[in-house]
């Protein structure tokens, strides 16, 4: 039995579609109209609402990548430099992209948001690493130091040295990252040599016993702070170093736990995270854009309340305990680092991780 | 062709059939389309169900395996090592039973025991390489403390199992398994105080365990697996899975929506059967998940394991069916079409054939060959028109009847049954008329019946009319057919004659007829006696109008009674 009712929706349904084939036919097709921003970021840094609202402005598509480590994020730009057009980077790092021509020059004129950075933000002569023959290769985004988050309750007094990574007292209680560029240089701090930035090479063999022996002290190694914090909360660790800073000492509070956070004697680690465009960038204009957008009130703002990071528009080191801050240096050879951290993290013994 | 109500009739039932047919056709190919899509669907939820129940005994499978080689007394021997002849006796034993299990088992890539001692070296392990198997010894053995399949599995309970989360294995050194997607079953090792010495762990090929359930599968189904948090695991498109490991976002619920709810929600165990609408970067498919928490997993992870089949495929046959219904629909219309118009020209002919008999009937009376003997309406409306037709020529014969007597009645003499005054002025004029034209000459006999009177007074009106009647017959004896006799009434007759007459002709006329009246007339018992006196006129001689003429005949009349008496 078909009821009328049925039967008009029948013809409805065959209207609607014809209907809708003839707008189809009429209206350009969609994905010729819609261009792609493919973005490289750290976690944290476009927060959904941020990249939807570029979305809507520049009528775009952003393809957003999350990088956890600064050996994934040279092997994307370096091998697929064409696949990306902005992405986040160090300043340290930047001077191998900047070597291998992987970057192109940032245009501050172009980027308006500029103007409400702090005066030794908008001064990139100033910042080491910036510059390259007279051009800026990227602009200041955020920053934070890499200092040590420890459990009130097992640490009395606080560590304040980068060497309670490898307290025996705490086996087991410790987390550390799974990056071999800053590994080495905590190795370096540990060993107290001249420059966690350049490890001569006799001292490359010590480097990596000293990180061999971090391993055999730590619970485990975690890349994304998501990761961490579980780790952290799961198995009550003792300390933890930070290799998101306070981004990670916002997450743990968060989740409950009773931990503070702590500059080691030796200074802590500090990176300051750029923009920097792609040479191979298939819209530099619209890269330019993006940097904008995420140099403006809303970007910046989420940027020190969700994350707990620095942003370069306010004078304000978000509650960051004092100490000296050691900004990022590119080190002697990354390659050879994340090498041997690569085999230190499979659980090599000394002699396999030298081995040739 | 005219447009009659047999053809409108036609036209309606053509339209009625084609819609009929039409909207049958259309609905059901609607629900069979539907059926289909439904059948479909459910097949691919049985095919994920059943896959998914393959999966937990594989899984069940791979536990059993670790379970029971934890669970042997080699095993913690192994590690509290006694005497290095039986030592390595022991860990020739067990590495074959490694690579046994290996060889029975393609989906293994690695089979280890590793001691909570010394960061968790590596004690005896079996890598699967290129075509073969390697025993991995002296240097190469690693410490593996710091992995959490390790520091996991040493926490837990004697007898329990743990079961990571399918990650990318980038451990140096792992052999075949190195850079591929693994899944590691590991069990902890106890000793007789029950303190966890060590574990046993197997390093799952998620690709090949997947690839070997679901190589029965039909072509053109397609094999999703995803973490309980909807990442990709497996994808008919690689780019898409691992795609967390890259620092990419490539999850179950962005391209299949429906899915969103069940994996933020907290209702697991369950089968979601969902269709992708999202045609904008790939075709629709019809697709199948399941969610299940699997035992033992990390962070009680769930696998979501789905199958999709393009919506082209499910569809295809129901092209095919569209095809069958639509030629169905088409040879019925025509049916439809051709059944109306015999039908309509059925109807039709008997029609035409009643209104053609009417016709006739109308033109000539006479009632024609109807059908009546057919046993439906129209073989009634035939007989009823036929009945109408005989009451109307019954009627009309009536009426010519009734006509011609009513003609009689006004032109005769009811008594006598002679010709009456107004009928005898008609037939004078036109013999008055004809005479003139022809010049030929009149004779009137105008007769008035003696003691006519004293009959009727004596005898009764019975009497007068019989001597009426009687003269009146003796009149018409007399006559020629071109002659006329009337009543002008009472007891006055009178007679026309047509033609010359000469006097003794005349005179011998009014002789007989004297002589004719003058004869008894039987009434009853008795004779009556009458007699008539008689005076004629003549035309053109007495008179040229018919009033003269009978003025002329009535005064002679007259004259001769007056003189006979």
């Amino acid at each position: 039995m078909i009821s009328a009712s049925t039967f008009i929706a029948a013809c409805r349904r065959s209207i609607v579609s014809v209907a809708a084939l003839l707008a189809l036919a009429a209206t350009p097709p969609l994905w010729a109209a819609q261009p792609v921003l493919r973005v490289l970021a750290w976690p944290g840094y476009a927060e959904p609402e941020v990249v939807q609202r570029f979305e809507l402005e520049h009528q775009v598509k952003v393809e957003l990548t999350v990088v956890t480590s600064d050996a994934t994020l040279w092997e994307k730009v370096s091998a697929h430099n064409h696949d990306f057009d902005v992405f986040a980077v160090n300043t340290a790092e930047l001077q191998r992209y900047i070597a291998a021509n992987l970057v192109q020059p940032v245009h501050a004129g172009n980027i308006p948001n500029t103007h409400n950075q702090l005066a030794r933000f908008r001064d990139l002569s100033a910042i080491p690493g910036l510059m390259h023959n007279g051009k800026a290769y990227a602009l200041p985004y955020t920053y934070t130091q890499m200092g040590l988050i420890y459990d009130r309750k097992q640490f009395r007094p606080p560590p304040h040295s980068i060497t309670a990574l490898w307290d025996e007292r705490y086996r087991g209680k410790v987390i550390a990252y799974d990056g071999g560029t800053h590994n080495f240089s905590l190795a370096a701090q540990s060993l107290r040599l001249d420059s966690p930035f350049r490890i001569a090479p006799k001292d490359i063999p010590r480097a990596a016993e000293r990180l061999i022996e971090l391993r055999r002290n730590t619970l485990g190694f975690y890349t994304q702070p998501e990761e961490s914090i579980q780790l952290f909360m799961r198995h009550g660790a003792a300390l933890m170093f930070a290799n998101y800073g306070m981004q990670q000492v916002q997450m743990l509070k968060q989740a409950g736990a009773d931990i503070a956070y702590v500059i080691p004697q030796e200074g802590a680690l500090a990176w300051l995270d750029c923009w920097s465009i792609t040479r191979d960038a298939h819209d530099p204009a619209l890269a330019h854009a993006w940097i904008d957008h995420l140099l403006d009130p809303q970007a910046s703002r989420l940027l020190v309340e969700r994350q707990g990071l620095s942003n370069t528009m306010v004078d304000d080191s978000n509650g960051q305990p004092n100490g000296k801050p050691l900004w990022l240096e590119p080190p002697e050879d990354t390659i050879r680092r994340e090498m041997l951290w690569e085999r230190i993290r499979s659980g090599d013994r000394l002699t396999r991780v030298l081995a040739p | 062709m005219r447009f009659t109500i047999a053809w409108r009739l036609g036209l309606v039932l053509v339209m009625v059939g084609l819609l009929g047919t039409g909207l049958t056709g259309y609905f059901a190919y609607q629900a069979s389309r539907e059926q289909l899509l439904k059948s479909s669907e459910e097949r691919l939820l049985t095919a994920t169900q059943v896959l998914m129940r393959q999966v937990t005994v594989a899984l069940n499978d791979v536990k059993a395996d670790v379970r029971l080689i934890a669970q042997h007394p080699q095993a913690p021997r192994i590690l509290q090592r006694s005497t290095a002849g039986f030592q390595a006796l022991s860990e020739e034993n067990v590495a074959k039973i490694f690579e046994g299990l290996m060889v029975v088992h393609p989906e293994y890539f690695q089979m280890r025991l590793i001691e909570a001692d010394n960061h968790g070296m590596e004690r005896i392990r079996v890598d699967r390489d290129m075509g073969g198997l390697l025993r991995i010894s002296g240097d190469d053995l690693q410490e593996k403390g710091h992995y959490p399949y390790v520091f996991e599995t040493l926490s837990l309970p004697p007898g329990s199992l743990y079961v990571s989360r399918a990650t990318i294995n980038h451990e140096t050194g792992a052999h075949a398994g190195e850079g591929r997607p693994a899944l590691r079953v590991a069990a902890p090792i106890h000793d007789a105080r029950r303190n966890a010495i060590g574990l046993i762990v197997i390093n799952v090929d998620l690709q090949g365990l997947f690839a070997q359930l679901a190589a029965d599968l039909p072509p053109e189904l397609k094999l999703y697996l995803a973490n309980g948090r909807g990442d990709y695991l497996i994808h008919p498109n690689p780019s898409r899975s691992f795609a967390f490991d890259r620092g990419q976002v490539a999850r179950v619920q962005d391209e299949f929506p429906a899915m969103a709810a069940a994996l933020n929600g907290s209702q697991k165990e369950e089968s979601h059967l969902v269709t992708s609408n999202r045609a904008s970067d790939a075709e629709p498919l019809v697709a199948a998940f399941g969610i299940r928490t699997i035992p033992d997993m990390e962070g009680n992870d769930a696998f979501v394991l789905g199958l999709s089949q393009p919506l082209e495929s499910v569809l295809s046959e129901s092209k095919q069916l569209a095809s069958i219904t639509l030629g169905i629909v088409l040879s019925f219309s025509a049916m439809t079409v051709l059944l109306a118009f015999f039908l309509a020209r059925a109807f039709n002919r008997p029609f035409y054939r009643i209104v053609a008999e009417i016709r006739r009937f109308a033109v000539d009376g006479k009632i024609g060959n109807l059908p009546v003997n057919r046993r439906d309406e129209i073989g009634e409306l035939a007989h009823s028109i036929q009945m109408m037709e005989k009451q109307i020529q019954h009627q009309i014969e009536d009426l010519q009847t009734q006509q011609e007597m009513l003609d009689h009645l006004a032109s005769h003499d009811s008594l006598t049954g002679l010709p009456n005054r107004r009928m005898f002025l008609d037939r004078l004029q036109h013999a008055l008329a004809r005479a003139k034209r022809q010049n030929e000459q009149l004779l009137l006999l105008f007769i008035d019946l003696d003691d006519f009177k004293i009959i009727n007074d004596t005898h009764g009106h019975g009497a007068g009319d019989a001597v009426l009647q009687a003269v009146a017959q003796r009149l018409r004896a007399l006559l020629r057919e071109s002659d006329t006799a009337a009543r002008l009434g009472g007891d006055e007759f009178i007679i026309l004659f047509e033609g010359t007459w000469d006097d003794a002709q005349i005179e011998q006329m009014v002789h007989k007829v004297q002589t004719a009246m003058a004869e008894p007339i039987p009434y009853q018992d008795i004779e009556l006696h009458s007699g008539g006196s008689i005076g004629y006129s003549r035309f053109p001689q007495d008179g040229s109008t018919s009033s003269t003429l009978i003025a002329a005949a009535d005064q002679a009349m007259y004259n001769c009674k007056t003189n006979g008496r």
